[in-house]
């Protein structure tokens, strides 16, 4: 069976909460996969949510002796894809088996055996805030050109953007490698409650600034989040950095698989970090991240394709991201090594 | 040639050499710093990319130097570089770039530094000098039978960058100490597979206790306590938290981690993900080699496997007897200084910073003895009239608090005293 070329790429589908015992079902760019723990620890095993027996699906089995039982004739079957059939002792069995990791606190699968880098967000020493799935219903190009651009932040959110009256003055700078896109933009923030000017230590002269990163070998971006003094450059006190993994469901579905962190301790302030920062960050990110959906889902064109459309300064970043989908994501192993070998064009 | 006389030489521009050097400036003690490469702290400017700081940021920082804001707990690379920059531009520190001391010895009441580079070979002489040089200066390079018969390629961890060129590829990691756990680490992130050999039993721990405590911080708190009591205290705790490692080939040391680390020299390693690759069977672990054998490695278990790249993650000693004159009077078996934070006493006006390696951390170690050191030094100058100090009169200042001198009592990086300095965070 062929699986779509953008599986060769490690993709988180699950937190690690979510998967607990019993086999949980995920779906990937209309692949069924069922995903499972191994009993007494260690590791998890994902295979094909099909049983190539009589087509059972093998997330209602159960789990055994490193194993996914098929609920059906109690198949078994492992984590490298081969099977056991009690009925047939004598007879080998295999399965499409998928290369599974728990990281970061999240359930990680791609194709067994690819040799793909395993997306790493530099979040050593950060405090973790929170970590949600959101499913929404709309293309991948779509859900990502939302999360690089600033333009529709002054309309969109509630707090986490920039001042409407002033987007004129918003420096949007857009940096590429044949591998990624950084979009840096700096401009006045919106009007912010006083709370939460102090609880982010907004400096003096303070201007908003959102530095994202995107790569595409998955697609995710790095949202680096912080104020600095517009005058002096310093910056200011805690920020944040949220990385979006776009997990493509199927053609209309994309899953936004989100990491918030917090450059603060957890013991910082007096046990304030963990109190208000930890709680209050959380919702105000799932606030934003709820205003972007239900934008997105109301769409009255959700056609990945732009061209055509009548475009302006903020739109280079999701315009240099769609071609490196193009020429990256959507070839799988193939696309990574000749962007690595070959550079590309813009 | 020609000569330079100052009052002190300080020899290496790293974190040691720059904590000295930012002491002495404000007690008005005229110094040459000389370095060999052409920039501050060029080791951690060599270090692979993924580096961190391990130790805690508000640990391990010089003294009156506070971290800057936007920098999270554990700094990368690049950020502990910018640090340090910035350290030297604050306190206003020239040091003499691309002066490589090739020898350091007495001369009558001087220490004469001979240096060559690019400014051709200049000469340097000063009552006193402080040697800040590393314990980590030259590689500890092993060598295995059938070397030359390995078809891939074996580096260094001092030469290694990141993963990059290895995706797809057989990588194996020799040694287990953090900075080959780390290289382990980003292998496997760069998409090679990855291997480790773990020649020792080896004690682990997180390096957060619970996820948000640095471990060092208990180190810090119970680093008083004799070495056995210390590790009555500790190893119940990490071995909860870890858990046993014995079936994937890491099995715990008999004797406790504190007791360990002043034996032999060899630090705990604070896990940042490698140990949860390999029960995950991710990464695999393999006992010691005892050969090569064309593209194979071949281990001390009889087992053997094909690689493409072989990373010695096998630490460094400090060479001292590389310059310094008599040297082999004035360290242990293991090639370390015999005196920390006072002068030597076996070689007048000799001083020597940043040789230990506690699990409090280098730097923290670093900046408490740059300051002990600074004022000795700082209290002999005043003092001594001609440049004659004699062993006893600077040993005994440096325990007597330094009056005289002007800015010499700075502090030192410990938490109790740094809470309330300007920037400094909790
Ligand atoms: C991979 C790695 C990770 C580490 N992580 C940490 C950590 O997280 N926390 C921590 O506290 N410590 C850490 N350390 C320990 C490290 O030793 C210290 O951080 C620190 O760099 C020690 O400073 P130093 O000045 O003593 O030595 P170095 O940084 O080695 O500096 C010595 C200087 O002397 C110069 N020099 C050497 N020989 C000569 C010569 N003959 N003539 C002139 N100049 C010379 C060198 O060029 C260099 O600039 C780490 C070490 C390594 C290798
Ligand atoms: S369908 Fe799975 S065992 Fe028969
Ligand atoms: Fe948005």
């Amino acid at each position: 069976m062929s699986l779509p070329p953008e599986l060769d790429f490690w993709h988180p589908v699950l937190t690690s909460e979510e998967l607990d015992d019993a086999p949980k079902k995920v779906r990937l760019m209309g692949t069924d996969v069922a995903v499972f723990r191994l009993r007494g620890g260690g590791s998890v095993g994902a295979v094909l949510d099909r049983c190539p027996h009589r087509g059972a699906s093998l997330s209602n089995g159960t789990v055994r002796d490193r194993c996914v039982v098929c609920p059906y004739h109690g198949w078994k079957w492992a984590t490298d894809g081969t099977g056991q059939s009690p009925g047939n002792p004598e007879g080998s069995f295999r399965t499409q088996a998928f290369d599974a990791l728990e990281s970061d606190g999240a359930i990680w699968i791609k194709r067994a055996g690819t040799a793909v880098p395993f997306p790493r967000f530099d979040v050593a020493g950060f405090l973790e805030i929170s970590r949600m799935r959101r499913r929404v219903n709309a293309p991948l190009e779509v859900v990502l050109d939302n999360f690089i651009e600033v333009e529709h932040t002054g309309n969109v959110h509630y707090v986490l953007g920039y001042d409407t009256q002033r987007l004129g003055e918003v420096i949007c700078r857009v940096e590429t490698t044949p591998e990624s896109v950084r979009v840096y933009n700096q401009g006045a923030q919106k009007p912010m409650p006083w709370v939460l000017r102090k609880l982010f230590r907004y400096p003096p002269n303070a201007h908003f600034v959102d530095d994202w990163v995107t790569h595409f070998s998955p697609v995710r971006s790095v949202y680096d989040q912080y104020w600095i003094d517009r005058l002096t450059g310093e910056r200011g006190g805690d920020f944040l950095r949220n990385t979006v993994f776009f997990v493509p469901v199927d053609a209309q579905t994309t899953e936004l698989f989100v990491f918030v962190y917090a450059e603060a301790t957890a013991w910082g302030r007096f046990g304030l970090n963990l109190a208000l920062l930890k709680p209050l960050t959380a919702w105000l990110g799932r606030l934003e991240i709820e205003a972007d959906v239900k934008m997105i889902e109301g769409l009255a064109d959700k056609s990945p394709e732009i061209r055509g459309n009548l475009l302006g300064r903020f739109d280079r970043g999701p315009l240099a991201a769609r071609n490196r989908i193009r020429r990256i994501y959507r070839r799988g192993v193939e696309g990574l090594e000749s962007v690595r070998n070959e550079g590309g064009e813009d | 040639m020609n000569e330079t006389a100052t009052d002190v030489l300080v020899i290496g521009a790293g974190p040691a050499g720059l904590a000295v050097g930012g002491c002495l400036k404000p007690a008005g003690v005229a110094f040459e710093l000389l370095e060999r490469a052409s920039k501050v702290a060029p080791r951690w400017r060599d270090h692979y990319e993924r580096l961190h700081l391990h130790t805690f940021r508000d640990l391990s920082r010089l003294p009156d130097h506070p971290w800057p804001l936007g920098v999270a707990a554990y700094p990368s690379r690049d950020q502990v570089v910018a640090y340090f920059e910035e350290h030297a531009r604050q306190n206003g520190l020239r040091p003499r770039f691309e002066r490589e001391v090739t020898s350091l010895r007495r001369e009558g009441t001087r220490w004469v530094a001979r240096t060559r580079g690019p400014h051709g070979d200049e000469r340097w002489s000063a009552p006193r000098a402080v040697v800040a040089t590393g314990y980590n200066r030259v590689p500890n390079r092993p060598r295995w039978p059938g070397e030359e018969t390995f078809s891939g390629r074996v580096m260094h961890a001092a030469e290694y960058r990141n993963g990059r060129e290895w995706l797809g590829k057989r990588a194996l990691v020799v040694g287990s100490g953090n900075s080959g756990a780390e290289i382990v680490l980003d292998l496997f992130e760069h998409g090679a597979s990855t291997s480790m050999c773990v020649r020792h039993p080896t004690h682990v721990s997180p390096r957060d206790l619970f996820g948000v405590i640095p471990t060092q911080v208990l180190g810090l708190g119970l680093g008083w306590l004799p070495p056995k009591l210390f590790d009555r205290l500790a190893l119940p705790m990490t071995k909860r938290l870890v858990g046993d490692l014995s079936a994937y080939g890491i099995s715990r040391p008999e004797r406790g981690p504190m007791e360990l680390l002043q034996a032999t020299g060899r630090v705990p390693l604070l896990d940042i993900g490698t140990v949860e690759l390999i029960r995950q069977g991710r990464v695999t672990v393999y006992p010691g080699i005892e050969r090569f054998d064309g593209s194979d490695v071949v281990f001390v278990d009889g087992r053997r496997a094909a690689f493409d790249v072989v990373v010695l993650a096998t630490g460094y000693h400090a060479a001292l007897e590389g310059f310094l004159d008599g040297a082999e009077r004035l360290v242990d078996g293991k090639g370390h200084p015999t005196a920390f934070g006072e002068e030597h006493p076996d070689a007048p006006g000799l001083y020597f910073v940043g040789y230990r390696n506690p699990p409090t951390g280098a730097i923290h170690d670093i900046a408490k003895e740059a300051v002990r050191v600074a004022k000795a030094i700082a209290h002999a100058a005043t003092t001594a009239t001609t440049t004659t100090a004699t062993a006893t009169s600077t040993a005994k200042s440096s325990t007597t608090s330094s009056g005289t001198t002007s800015g010499a009592t700075r502090s030192a990086a410990d938490p109790a005293d740094s809470g309330e300095k300007k920037g400094a965070r909790t």
